[in-house]
C-alpha cells in the first residue's frame, strides 16, 4: 500500500499488524479551536496505584469493549488508579481521575480506560470527541505538594472515590519511552490510542503505600463489587514530571 | 461543585507566575492572570476557559487599582511580577534602578493596597508575596533587585504585624535562583553572576508555597522553599561575614 494510502484506507482494509507510524496529521475543532495531532503534554503530575482483581470479574466490567483483561499474576487482572495534574499541555490545565485495565492485544503495554472524569470542559469535549475517553465532569480535589498525595472526586457532590499515595523510593528515569496503548469504548467502537509516556522525578513502592475509598457513583460501586473498597495495592508511583503525546486514534477490532 | 474562588495571579506571563496560575486554574479556580506580555499571557491561558488575562503595569498604582475593582473579590493573590536585571551598582543607569524599585517594590505596595482591604472585610484571604533570598544575601550585580526585595520583606513583616488574627495569611516566598525563562536568560548571558548554579524548578517553589498555606500557622511569614534557601539563610544569619565572603566569591565574575 503506497503510504499515502494508508490514512484514507477504511478502518477494514487495515492488516491486522499495529501500524508503526500513526495516521497523516489530523484536527479536530474544538470549542471552535483547532486541536492538531499528536496531542502534547508538557508538564503533569500524577500519583497511580496497580490493584490486582478476580480476572473474571474485570472482564464482565469491561465486555462492553470487546478487548480482553490481561492476567499477569496467576490468572489476576490488573486495575490501575491515577490521578493527574495537567499543568503544562495542547488541552489546557485540569484535573483528571483515571480508572483503568490492563487488556491484551497489543505488543505494548495496553490500558483499557473505563471511567475519566475531568474537572475542564475544554478537555472533556477533546477527550471524549477525538479519541472516546470516557471523560466526564468532576469536582477533582488534589493535594500534589505534600509527601503523602491525595485526591477526593466528587461528581454531582457525592463521593465517588478518594485515594492517597504515601511516597516511595526514588527510581532512575529510564532513558526509554515506554510506549503504551490507550483503549477506549464509546457508543459501541472500541479504538486504540498510541501513547508515549516520559516520566521524571519517579517514586514507586511495592506492596500498600496507598489508601482507597470508594464512595457513591456507578463507577465506584463496580469497583467496590471488585474487592477495591480499601484494598492494598500492589504497587504505587508518583510523577514529578511526565511528558505525553496521544496520537490519533484508530478503531481496533479485537 | 463547591464555590469558585478567584485567584489574581501577577507575572503570570511566565516562569513562577505562568505555573502557579495554570496549576490554580486546573485546580478549577478562577484565575485573572496579569503581566505586561500579552503574547505570553496568552500562551498561559491557553484553552483554560476559567483563566481571564490582563495586561497590568504592577508599577502602575491606578493600572493595578482597576484590575483589582475589575476582577472582584480576590481569595488569593499570588504575586510573582518582577524585575531582575544584573547589572554592577555603579554601571546600572539610575532610571533603571528606579524602574527596579518602582516594579519589584513599590509593585508590591500597589497590589497589597489594592487587595488586602477586600479581604480584611471579608475576614480571611492569602496573599503570597513573590521576594527572592537576594533579599536577605545580596549578591554583586543584583543591588537594586536586592534592595528592592528587602524592602517588599521589611514591607510585608509590618503590614503581616499589622494584620495578625485578622484571617488573611500573608507569605513571602524567598527562594534563591528559580529556573525561569529570565533566570536562563540571566545565566547564559553572565553564567559567574549566577554562581553557575542550576535554579530550583518552579514547581518546586510552588509545592513550598503550598505547603505552607496547607499545613503552617497564619504567623509565619517567610517561606525558604529548599533545601539549598533555607541553609544559606540560616547560614547568613549566624556567621553573616563569612557566608557574604563565600557566596560573594561564587558569585562574583573574574
Amino acid at each position: 500500500m503506497p503510504p499515502d494510502a494508508a490514512s484514507d484506507a477504511a478502518p477494514d482494509a487495515a492488516p491486522d499488524a499495529i501500524p508503526e507510524v500513526a495516521p497523516a496529521p489530523a484536527a479536530h475543532l474544538i470549542q471552535g479551536d483547532r486541536v492538531t495531532l499528536p496531542v502534547e503534554i508538557r508538564d503533569a503530575a500524577v500519583a497511580s496505584a496497580m490493584f490486582p482483581i478476580p480476572a473474571a470479574a474485570a472482564q464482565a466490567v469491561i465486555a462492553y469493549s470487546g478487548l480482553e483483561v490481561a492476567r499477569p499474576l496467576a490468572g489476576r487482572a490488573i486495575c490501575s488508579l491515577a490521578f493527574v495534574r495537567y499543568a503544562d499541555g495542547d488541552l489546557g490545565p485540569y484535573h483528571e481521575f483515571a480508572v483503568a485495565f490492563l487488556v491484551k492485544g497489543t505488543p505494548r503495554i495496553g490500558a483499557f480506560i473505563h471511567w475519566l472524569p475531568v474537572n475542564q470542559a475544554f478537555t472533556l469535549e477533546a477527550g471524549r470527541a477525538i479519541w472516546g475517553f470516557p471523560k466526564e465532569m468532576a469536582d477533582i480535589h488534589m493535594d500534589l505538594a505534600a509527601r503523602t498525595k491525595r485526591c477526593l472526586v466528587r461528581v454531582d457532590g457525592r463521593t465517588a472515590i478518594e485515594m492517597h499515595v504515601r511516597p516511595g523510593f526514588p527510581v532512575p528515569s529510564g532513558r526509554g519511552v515506554p510506549s503504551v496503548d490507550a483503549y477506549t469504548s464509546m457508543n459501541g467502537v472500541t479504538r486504540r490510542t498510541p501513547w508515549t509516556v516520559s516520566p521524571s522525578g519517579v517514586r514507586m513502592r511495592l506492596g500498600g503505600g496507598t489508601y482507597l475509598r470508594l464512595g457513591d457513583h456507578p463507577v465506584a460501586h463496580e469497583l467496590r463489587a471488585l474487592g477495591l473498597d480499601h484494598a492494598r495495592a500492589l504497587s504505587a508511583a508518583t510523577v514529578d514530571r511526565l511528558r505525553m503525546t496521544f496520537q490519533e486514534a484508530v478503531e481496533a477490532r479485537p | 461543585m463547591t464555590a469558585v474562588r478567584t485567584a489574581l495571579v501577577t507575572g503570570a506571563a511566565s516562569g513562577l507566575g505562568a505555573l502557579a496560575a495554570r496549576r490554580l486554574a486546573a485546580a478549577g479556580w478562577d484565575v485573572a492572570a496579569a503581566d505586561l506580555d500579552a503574547d505570553g499571557l496568552a500562551a498561559t491561558a491557553r484553552r483554560s476557559p476559567n483563566t481571564h488575562v490582563r495586561v497590568c503595569d504592577v508599577a502602575d498604582a491606578e493600572a493595578v487599582n482597576a484590575l483589582v475593582s475589575e476582577v472582584g473579590a480576590v481569595h488569593r493573590v499570588v504575586h510573582a511580577a518582577a524585575v531582575g536585571p544584573m547589572v554592577p551598582a555603579l554601571e546600572q543607569p539610575l532610571p533603571d534602578v528606579e524602574h527596579v524599585l518602582r516594579t519589584d517594590f513599590l509593585g508590591t505596595v500597589h497590589v497589597v493596597r489594592a487587595t488586602l482591604p477586600g479581604m480584611l472585610e471579608r475576614g480571611r484571604g492569602e496573599l503570597v508575596l513573590f521576594s527572592s533570598l537576594a533579599a536577605l544575601l545580596p549578591v554583586p550585580k543584583t543591588s537594586a533587585y536586592a534592595a528592592a526585595k528587602a524592602a517588599v520583606n521589611a514591607y510585608a513583616e509590618a503590614v503581616a504585624a499589622e494584620h495578625a488574627g485578622s484571617g488573611v495569611v500573608i507569605r513571602c516566598v524567598c527562594p534563591r535562583q528559580v529556573d525561569t525563562p529570565g533566570f536562563r536568560a540571566a545565566a547564559s548571558a553572565d553564567p559567574a553572576a549566577t554562581g553557575r548554579m542550576r535554579g530550583v524548578p518552579p514547581g518546586l517553589v510552588l509545592d513550598a508555597v503550598d505547603r505552607s498555606l496547607a499545613a503552617r500557622p497564619a504567623h509565619d511569614l517567610y517561606v525558604l522553599p529548599d533545601p539549598l534557601t533555607r541553609a544559606v539563610a540560616r547560614a547568613r544569619r549566624w556567621l553573616p561575614g563569612p557566608t557574604a565572603r563565600l557566596v560573594g566569591r561564587v558569585t562574583l565574575s573574574r
